[in-house]
C-alpha cells in the first residue's frame, strides 16, 4: 500500500481552458482535489469533464493553464503507472484479448511485476473471467476490468470516469466500499458522472462544473443548503404571482401548466406570503422534499440554455430577484 | 526501451492477426513460386528463364511477397489502438508517446523479418527438389542467393515500418488497411504498365523492393540493389518519422 504525503496525491488545475475548434470545451476552470478523500467531478454531458480529465493526463494539450498532480504534470511523471491509476474509457479494450492478457500488456509496458495481474483480478471480482476474450465481457465487467487496470501499479492517485456506468446498485455499493477504502488510505479519488444520484453515495466533495467552468467546489453537505426548495403552486393568476414573485431574493420561477407555476429557491410560507400581499389567491400550494439532484439541476442549469443557445425551452423560466 | 519493446511483442501475440496475415504470406510466397515455376519458359513470361541466373534469382526471390503483409500488420497493430480506443490506456502507461510509436516500429520490423524468414524456408524447401526435378542445375552463386534472402528480409521488414507509419498517418483502421492493399495491388501495377512513367516507376516502393531482392522483370528497368534498398529505406524513414511525430502531438479524445 502507498500513503504518499498531501502534497505529492494532490490534483491542481490552475486556470485550464480548451477550444476545439469554435466550441471552448473548458474554459479558465480551477480546482484542487485534496487526498483522502472521495471527490466527485459532477456536470452534465458536454460540460467539459472528460476533456479536462483527459488535460490533467496528458492526453490533451490544454490551450492555455496547467494541470498538475502533485508537483508535476502527468507527462513529466518519472512512473506514472505507480502514480496515477486512471479510468478514462471502459470500452478501451482489443475485443479479441483476453482481460488477463490486455492486463499482462499493461504491466509489461509499465514495466510492473506479473504477478500484479493476478491480484488486481482477484481484487476486483474477475478472477474467474481473466482467460476469457474481452469480446464477452458485459458492461460492468468491462468496468471491473478497467478500474482493475487502473490498480495495476497500486497508485496514490485514481482518476475515474464515469465508473458507475454499467455496474448494477449491487456493483455500485461495491465500487463505493472499495473507493471508500482507498480515501481511507490516504489516497486521492477523482470520479466523475453526470448523474449525481449515482455517486452521491460515494463521494464526499464536490466539483461541479457546466459549459467548462466551475460552478460549485465543497463538500456534498453544503449542496443542499437554504436554496434547496422546490415548491408547486396553482393558481388563476399566474402572471401576477410570477410579478410578485420577481421581488424574493434567490427566486426562480417556471411555468409548469396553465395555471401552475413551480417555484425554486424560496419556502413555501414565504411564498403564501407574497402571494398574500399581492392579493394573488392560490388553489394549491405544495412544498417537494428536494434530493440533491434537483439542486444538482438548477445548479447545472441555471437559465435552461445550456445546450441550446437562443431558444427558450418550453414553459419558459425567469429567474429572478438577483 | 526494453519493457516498451516486450508490451508491444506481448500486443502483437495476444491477438491472432499476426498468425492470420503470416498464412496469407506463406500462402502467397508458395502461389508465386509455384506461377513462376509454371509459366517462367513460356513466351511471354515477365521473368527471365529457370535456367539463367536471374531467372533462379527471381524465384528464389518470390518471398518478397510477405511485404503486403507485413505492412498490414503494421497498419492494423497501429490502427486498433484507436478503433479499439487502447490508445488511451497505452499512453496513459507510457506518456513518452515518441518512445512508443518506437517500440512499436521496432516490433513490427521484428515480425516483418520473422514473417521474411518464414517465407524464405519455404522458397528454400521447395525451388531447389522442384529445379533437381526438372533437370536444372542451380545457376545462382551462393552469393547471389545470400544477397536475395537478406534482400527479402530487409525489405519486408522496412515494409511492416511503412504500415505502421501509415497507420499512425490515417489512424482509420479500415482506411488504413485499404489504401494499403489498393497501392501495393492494384495502383503499383497500373503505374508500372505505363510505359511512359517508366523513368519514375523504378522508384515506387514497390519496384525499389524488386531491385533490393534481385529481381529481374523483363518489362521493366529497376535499379541497383543498393540504390532499391536506399529508396525504400527513405520512403520508411519518412512515413515512420511523420506518423510518430503526429501521434506525439496530436489530442488523444
Amino acid at each position: 500500500m502507498v500513503v504518499a504525503p498531501a502534497e505529492h496525491g494532490r490534483i491542481v488545475v490552475e486556470g485550464v481552458s480548451k477550444s476545439f475548434g469554435p466550441v471552448r470545451a473548458v474554459n479558465e476552470l480551477s480546482f484542487v482535489v485534496e487526498p483522502g478523500g472521495v471527490t466527485g467531478f459532477l456536470g452534465p454531458n458536454g460540460a467539459g469533464k472528460t476533456t479536462t480529465l483527459r488535460m490533467l493526463l496528458g492526453l490533451v494539450t490544454p490551450d492555455s493553464g496547467v494541470a498538475r498532480i502533485g508537483s508535476r504534470r502527468y507527462a513529466d511523471l518519472p512512473t506514472p503507472a505507480h502514480e496515477v491509476g486512471a479510468v478514462l474509457d471502459a470500452s478501451g479494450f482489443h475485443p479479441a484479448r483476453s482481460g488477463r492478457d490486455h492486463l499482462r500488456v499493461s504491466c509489461t509496458l509499465g514495466g510492473l511485476p506479473l504477478r500484479r495481474v493476478d491480484e488486481v483480478l482477484d481484487l476486483v471480482g474477475l478472477s474467474d473471467a481473466g482467460t476469457r476474450r474481452v469480446r464477452g465481457y458485459s458492461l460492468g465487467m468491462r468496468q471491473r476490468l478497467a478500474l482493475a487496470g487502473a490498480l495495476l501499479g497500486d497508485p496514490p492517485v485514481l482518476i475515474l470516469d464515469e465508473p458507475t456506468n454499467g455496474l448494477d446498485p449491487e456493483g455500485i455499493a461495491w465500487m463505493r466500499r472499495l473507493l471508500q477504502g482507498f480515501a481511507e488510505q490516504g489516497r486521492t479519488v477523482l470520479v466523475s458522472s453526470h448523474v449525481l444520484s449515482e455517486v452521491q453515495q460515494l463521494v464526499d466533495q464536490v466539483v461541479i462544473i457546466r459549459r467548462g467552468q466551475l460552478v460549485h467546489h465543497g463538500p456534498l453537505a453544503e449542496l443542499s443548503g437554504p436554496d434547496a426548495h422546490v415548491v408547486s403552486i396553482r393558481s388563476p393568476r399566474t402572471e401576477a404571482l410570477t410579478a410578485a414573485l420577481s421581488a424574493a431574493e434567490g427566486c426562480r420561477v417556471e411555468r409548469a401548466g396553465p395555471d401552475r407555476l413551480r417555484v425554486t429557491g424560496v419556502p413555501a410560507s414565504r411564498i403564501g406570503d407574497i402571494a398574500f400581499a399581492a392579493g394573488v389567491m392560490l388553489h394549491e400550494l405544495t412544498p417537494h422534499a428536494v434530493g440533491l439532484e434537483d439542486v444538482f439541476f438548477s445548479l447545472t442549469n441555471a437559465t435552461g440554455t445550456d445546450s441550446d443557445p437562443g431558444v427558450d425551452p418550453p414553459g419558459g423560466a425567469v429567474t429572478c430577484g438577483r | 526501451m526494453w519493457p516498451l519493446i516486450a508490451g508491444e511483442a506481448r500486443k502483437v501475440l495476444t491477438t491472432r492477426v499476426w498468425l492470420w496475415l503470416l498464412l496469407a504470406a506463406a500462402g502467397l510466397t508458395i502461389l508465386y513460386a509455384v506461377l513462376t515455376m509454371a509459366f517462367a519458359d513460356t513466351p511471354d513470361a515477365l521473368t527471365a528463364p529457370l535456367t539463367t541466373a536471374e531467372g533462379q534469382r527471381t524465384l528464389f526471390a518470390v518471398g518478397g511477397a510477405a511485404a503486403p503483409f507485413a505492412a498490414l500488420l503494421g497498419a492494423i497493430g497501429l490502427t486498433a489502438e484507436y478503433r479499439h480506443r487502447t490508445a488511451t490506456i497505452t499512453f496513459l502507461t507510457v506518456p513518452h508517446r515518441g518512445q512508443i510509436i518506437t517500440a512499436k516500429l521496432i516490433v513490427h520490423v521484428l515480425a516483418g523479418a520473422a514473417y521474411a524468414v518464414v517465407c524464405i524456408s519455404i522458397t528454400t524447401a521447395v525451388v531447389p527438389p522442384w529445379l533437381a526435378s526438372q533437370d536444372i542445375s542451380i545457376a545462382v552463386p551462393a552469393r547471389d542467393l545470400f544477397a536475395t534472402d537478406l534482400g527479402v528480409v530487409t525489405s519486408v521488414a522496412l515494409f511492416a515500418a511503412i504500415g505502421v507509419g501509415l497507420g499512425a498517418l490515417i489512424r482509420e483502421q479500415v482506411a488504413a488497411v485499404v489504401t494499403l492493399l489498393i497501392y501495393l495491388f492494384v495502383v503499383e501495377n497500373i503505374l508500372t504498365n505505363i510505359t511512359a512513367l517508366h523513368q519514375w516507376t523504378p522508384y515506387l516502393p514497390g519496384q525499389a523492393q524488386e531491385a533490393l531482392i534481385g529481381s529481374t522483370l523483363t518489362n521493366q528497368s529497376l535499379l541497383t540493389p543498393w540504390q532499391g534498398g536506399l529508396v525504400l529505406t527513405a520512403y520508411s524513414l519518412a512515413i515512420a518519422t511523420i506518423g510518430t511525430l503526429l501521434t506525439a502531438h496530436r489530442d488523444v479524445t
